[in-house]
């Protein structure tokens, strides 16, 4: 047989075994045989020498072909099996994605601190800054200067914790103190006012304490946010539109806000605030009492003798003070059913939030 | 303060709408606490007339009636249209007036009234007997009304049982509104209507009160004024019903008819009166001497109920020369009070001070209804016209009669309160135009006397009835609560150039908090009321803790001091997670501890911030298996805080033996910034886990708050990415247990020069055979970089050998090959 007869068939077996490869593995020894070093094609490559000179052209054309042809399938036959490969290895990796994913356990904010933060940001957008003030506190600031002097009746509102003063000095009355757990974070007020000139927009956070026993609504110690504002030509007006700003800012768009006349002794004119019930949109239900309402908070205008403590001219200043329990928001937004939770710190109740 | 409605129509007329008038009352400032509905046990019960009374076709003792109810049963066109009801009763006639349950009436037994079917006959209510009313025991027939008795009104009316009592929240500022007049002004003002004030014929026997009393007040500042009367031949005894029904519909008991129109007298015009059976008071003369004086400290007083009460100097008392018989403004003596033998009454009308009177109440936790209106204040303008009222209505209900003249010391009087009412600053103070008609009606309705002083200013005089209005600004609120602030339109605040500021602290503050949640704390809140013994059972030393800050009226011991650290309140926590079966606890609280010191009003409060950690973290799932928490995942969560914080030179440093008693020796730390100390991180000790309950191993961390915030910076410098290669070597040096991974770290460093880029430990290993007993083995790879060439494997090795060099000689460790 000629060389070139030669060549053609091993062209021929080559590219039937290329084609009939399985896998990359058996692909490599077949272009191994063929390509390799003592491979069949290689050896034609090889004895070209010994090829007489008339048939070397034909010959070395041929083999060449041969090579190109045999390459280009080894290339096509490669891609194919790859791909399949792939296929098959994407196929054996497939996991069953309901599994539950690798997550970080991140730690939770305290629900409490969760609505303070978000008070915060509803009043900082409006221009307020946050104050702080001690929780054990005279009751100059608790009280007195709060336009509630000693023996005042407004003092009989707030169940107060006395603590031992020891500065040695002895109250008028008997289990009383001049030092105490604050009753309410209207004693920051007076510091800031102390401190700062107006115009003041403030809120101030904070703990305080009254001497009420521990059940589903009542905690002798909770979270008051307190907000005062001293500025000139401020209304009663503003007051209410403010309150009215962060009741649907807190509670939704669709909530209405009123305002019912009351007594503190730091504001004048005093009033409590309602929002309309959620559940019931206002038409009364058992969760509102049946009126179509929940009380918030507490506010009024600043009292003209709460600016005389603090040396601010009432006839060039006005403002507002208000204040808020965030137990009782918690209680209105979240359902939390009872506050003795907040306290606990189970962690299935904390990771809730 | 229960408010009878009933009794209310009297001075003002009220709306029939009930609900409209307590919304108004509580937009107004007088919150409705509770609305009680007397008689609602007749709901459903009329009056009727038997129209036609039949024998009952199958039965020898019913009867077959037709009641007239009148409006009460409406038939077609509105009409009125009997009632057929099947009755049983033998003891009435066509004609009768009667009491009819109507279908869906309750009886007060509790039988329900049904339409039925009594022998095949239709009956649609039924005629009541006293005993199925509850009004008596008669039941052989049914209740037979007067022939006058109208037809179709609700039987509870017509008994004259229904009223309606409100109870009223009375805000501290408002004695006034402690008393049926002064209600009525209120609604006469909200509502624009004219009030009728009541008023009772005096008449006097020519027999004189000064006869009978001389008073002497001792201290005018705690009595401005003090009256006496003398009602002669009172017969005591049971009240008339109206009496009976006004004082028990204000809340009071019905005692007898002395004590009754005291109360009455007090619920309808604010006036605390006592009533002293005069016998018991009289000196020898004949003559009571009452001195109105200062208690005397330690002074043993009997108050009418029973208690033996001790006195002090605050104190006021009623006094005789013998002894004290009441106790001012807040109750009288048991030795003085009116009993049935008593004939002569003494009748004191007066005023205390509030002051006094608040703390005498609040010192002997007694409040009274007389002290909760002296504390509030009593108008002493008033007294005479009460006194005069309270006297002719005993000598009405007693039978007794009342001595010429009022024994009247008054030594300090209210003058009324002129003040000025600009009516353009109201208007600025509100937001909002009110018409100058309105505020002038209002303050009238209200008492005050109003002139026009100006053009916008009205002169306005407050009545001394309401102390509470001594300023513009009172009278403001009294115009704007009447007006309705409902009515006010909301604004928001004009004012320039504020803005929302968020300073250094808050911005760390959530900086930090933040930061630990991402380590898997969540944040939590415990009680800053503990028990006094808890740092002691922590085993925490409380040497730079100052006095702990106690109560002195706690709640219960478990709450009577305020906290000095934040991990007793966690460990707390720990352990209700551990007795619920929760195994991950991760918890972190920042807030305030206490130290208390001699000498010092208020202590130093102190922010901290805490975490506590037991168990593991998460519970292990289907791909991974958290190993339980110890030292270093307390020592990570502070390292990677004070990382975020940008806090420079921090150091852990072990704790001595006894530095830490409530930490476990050997796994504790405390941790500092340069100089400062920062707070500390370990395992509690096993006996103080052991003496809360809890169980180990817990790890805990405090930190200072004001030191890690001052210790921290607001932002980190930038550094150059590296651009050329860096060199690492590895290096396993074996040292004695007691040498720190610190101490090699700080031999390295300080002999590493500037080529010494970063050390990292890789690996701890212990062996006896291949390293030694005692002995550890710790892998390092250092990692050397110039920030202008490549090194070269020269300079490496000469650098890496000689900071091997220099650890040996300093720790005496050996080169593990």
């Amino acid at each position: 047989m000629a060389v070139v007869d030669e060549l053609l068939l091993l062209k021929t077996k080559a590219l039937n075994d290329i084609a009939q490869a399985g896998d990359s593995a058996a692909l490599e020894q077949v272009r191994i045989g063929v390509l390799g070093k003592s491979g069949t094609l290689t050896g034609y490559l090889r004895s070209m020498g010994q090829v007489p000179q008339e048939q070397r052209a034909q010959v070395g054309k041929t083999t060449n072909e041969v090579r190109v042809a045999v390459e280009a399938a080894l290339e096509a036959r490669k891609a194919e099996l790859a791909a399949v490969e792939l296929a098959a290895q994407i196929d054996a990796s497939a996991l069953d994605i309901t599994l539950p994913g690798r997550a970080q356990q991140m730690g939770t904010r305290h629900l409490i601190s969760r609505i303070t933060d978000e008070i915060a940001e509803i009043f900082l957008g409006i221009g307020y800054s946050v104050a702080q003030g001690p929780e054990v506190e005279t009751d100059y600031y608790n009280f007195e200067a709060l336009n509630s002097p000693p023996d005042h009746p407004s003092r009989g509102l707030a169940d107060t914790f006395y603590v031992r003063d020891l500065s040695g000095e002895a109250a008028a009355v008997t289990g009383e103190s001049d030092v105490l757990l604050r009753t309410q974070t209207s004693g920051v007020q007076v510091r800031v006012m102390e401190q700062q000139k107006p115009p003041i927009y403030i809120i101030a956070p904070g703990k305080v304490y009254r001497r009420d026993v521990a059940d589903p609504s009542h905690l002798p110690q909770f979270t008051q946010i307190e907000g005062l504002v001293v500025d000139k030509g401020i209304t009663f007006g503003d007051l209410k539109g403010t309150l009215d700003y962060f009741c649907k800012q807190m509670f939704g768009q669709d909530r209405k806000t009123r305002v019912r006349a009351h007594y503190f002794p730091f504001t004048e004119p005093s009033a409590e605030v309602d929002v309309s019930c959620g559940i019931c949109k206002g038409e009364g239900c058992r969760f509102c009492k049946g009126t179509g309402w929940l009380e918030i908070m507490g506010c009024g205008m600043v009292d003209p003798n709460v600016f005389g403590y603090v040396g601010i001219d009432a006839e060039e200043y006005s403002g507002f003070a208000f204040g808020m329990g965030v137990e009782r928001i918690a209680c209105l937004k979240y359902n939390v059913p009872d506050l003795r939770m907040l306290l606990e710190g189970d962690m299935r109740f904390l990771r809730q939030f | 303060m229960k408010v009878s409605l009933k009794w209310l129509k009297e001075y003002v007329a009220l709306p029939d709408d009930i609900k409209a008038l307590c919304d108004r009352l509580d937009l107004t400032g007088t919150g409705v606490e509770g609305i009680e509905k007397i008689g609602a046990s007749f709901d459903n019960i009329v009056t009727g007339q038997i129209v036609t009374k039949d024998a009952h076709p199958d039965s020898d003792h019913l009867w077959v009636t037709t009641v007239d109810v009148g409006q009460a049963n409406l038939g077609a066109n509105d009409t009125p249209e009997s009632l057929q009801i099947v009755c049983g009763a033998q003891n009435f006639n066509a004609g009768d007036h009667v009491a009819v349950a109507l279908v869906g009436a309750v009886l007060p037994g509790g039988i329900q009234i049904k339409k039925s079917k009594l022998r095949g006959v239709t009956s649609c209510g039924m005629n009541c007997s006293e005993r199925e009313l509850g009004l008596g025991s008669e039941h052989d027939g049914i209740m037979i009304l007067s022939q006058d008795a109208p037809v179709g009104v609700p039987f509870a009316d017509y008994m004259q049982m229904g009223d309606v009592v409100l109870d009223l929240e009375i805000t501290p500022n408002r004695p006034d509104c402690l008393s049926m007049i002064g209600m009525a002004r209120e609604v006469g003002a909200i509502y624009g209507e004219a009030i009728h004030l009541p008023d009772q014929e005096l008449l006097e026997i020519a027999d004189a009160t000064a006869n009978y009393v001389e008073v002497e007040i001792a201290d005018a500042l705690r009595c401005p004024r003090y009256t006496a009367r003398i009602i002669k031949g009172v017969k005591v005894g049971p009240s008339p019903d109206w009496l009976v029904q006004c004082v028990t519909a204000a809340g009071a008991r019905s005692i007898n008819n002395i004590v009754d129109v005291t109360n009455y007298i007090l619920f309808l015009l604010g006036q605390p009166l006592h009533a002293f059976d005069f016998d018991t008071l009289k000196g020898a003369d004949g003559k009571a001497h009452i001195i109105v004086r200062a208690a005397e400290d330690g002074e043993v007083f009997t108050t009418l109920d029973g208690e033996k009460r001790i006195l002090k100097n605050d104190m006021t008392v009623i006094a005789t020369p013998a002894c004290a018989v009441a106790l001012a403004g807040v109750m009288g003596g048991l030795t003085s009070e009116v009993s049935e033998e008593t004939t002569t009454i003494l009748l004191e009308a007066a005023t205390f001070s509030s002051a006094h009177t608040s703390r005498t109440s609040r010192n002997l936790g007694l409040i009274s209804e007389s002290s909760m209106r002296y504390e509030r204040g009593v108008d002493d303008n008033a007294i005479a016209f009460n006194a005069d009222f309270a006297a002719a209505l005993i000598a009405q209900v007693s039978g007794g009669e009342v001595c010429s003249g009022l024994v009247d010391v008054w030594e300090h009087k209210t003058e009324p309160i002129e003040l000025a009412f600009r009516i353009n600053r109201f208007n600025a103070m509100v937001g909002e135009d009110v018409p100058s008609d309105f505020i002038e009606d209002t303050l009238v309705r209200l008492g005050c006397v109003v002139t026009k002083a100006q053009a916008d200013v009205l002169s306005v005089v407050a009545p001394t009835f309401r102390p509470d209005l001594e300023r513009e600004i009172d009278l403001f609120e009294e115009v704007l609560r009447i007006y309705g602030m409902d009515r006010i339109c909301p604004t928001l605040p004009g004012g320039r150039g504020r803005i929302g500021v968020r300073s250094i602290e808050e911005k760390a503050v959530s900086l930090i908090h933040a930061n630990l949640r991402s380590s898997g704390l969540n944040e939590t809140m415990t009680y800053s009321l503990v028990q006094p013994d808890e740092i002691e059972r922590l085993r925490m030393d409380a040497s730079e803790m100052g006095q702990a800050v106690e109560l002195i009226n706690p709640i219960n011991a478990d709450q009577s001091v305020m906290r000095q650290s934040i991990i007793p309140g966690l460990l707390q926590s720990v352990v209700y997670n551990q007795s619920h079966g929760v195994k991950n606890i991760q918890l972190y609280e920042m807030g305030s501890v206490f130290f208390g010191a001699e000498g010092k009003k208020q202590p130093k409060e102190k922010q901290k911030v805490a975490g506590i950690m037991a168990g593991a973290m998460g519970d292990g799932g289907w791909n991974s298996q958290p190993s339980a928490f110890d030292f270093f995942d307390g020592k990570g969560i502070v390292e990677s805080l004070v990382r975020e914080l940008a806090v420079a030179r921090v150091r852990f440093k072990a704790f001595e033996e006894q530095e830490a008693p409530h930490l476990q020796p050997g796994r504790a730390a405390s941790v500092w910034s340069g100089g400062s100390l920062l707070g500390w991180v370990g395992e509690l000790h096993p006996l103080a886990v052991a003496a809360f309950d809890a169980t180990a191993p817990v790890i805990a961390f405090e930190l200072d708050l004001t030191a890690l915030i001052k210790a921290s910076k607001p932002a980190r410098d930038y550094v150059d990415i590296p651009v050329f290669p860096a060199v690492t070597m590895d290096v396993a040096l074996v040292v004695d247990e007691a040498v720190s991974h610190e101490r090699l770290m700080q031999g390295m460093t300080s002999a590493g020069g500037n080529l010494l880029e970063q050390v990292n430990l890789f690996d701890v290993y212990r062996d006896e055979e291949r390293v030694g007993a005692n002995k550890k083995s710790m892998a390092y790879a250092l990692v050397y970089r110039a920030a202008d060439r490549t090194l070269t494997s020269e300079e490496v090795d000469k650098a890496h050998e000689r900071i091997i060099g220099k650890v040996k000689a300093a720790t005496n460790a050996e080169v593990r090959s």
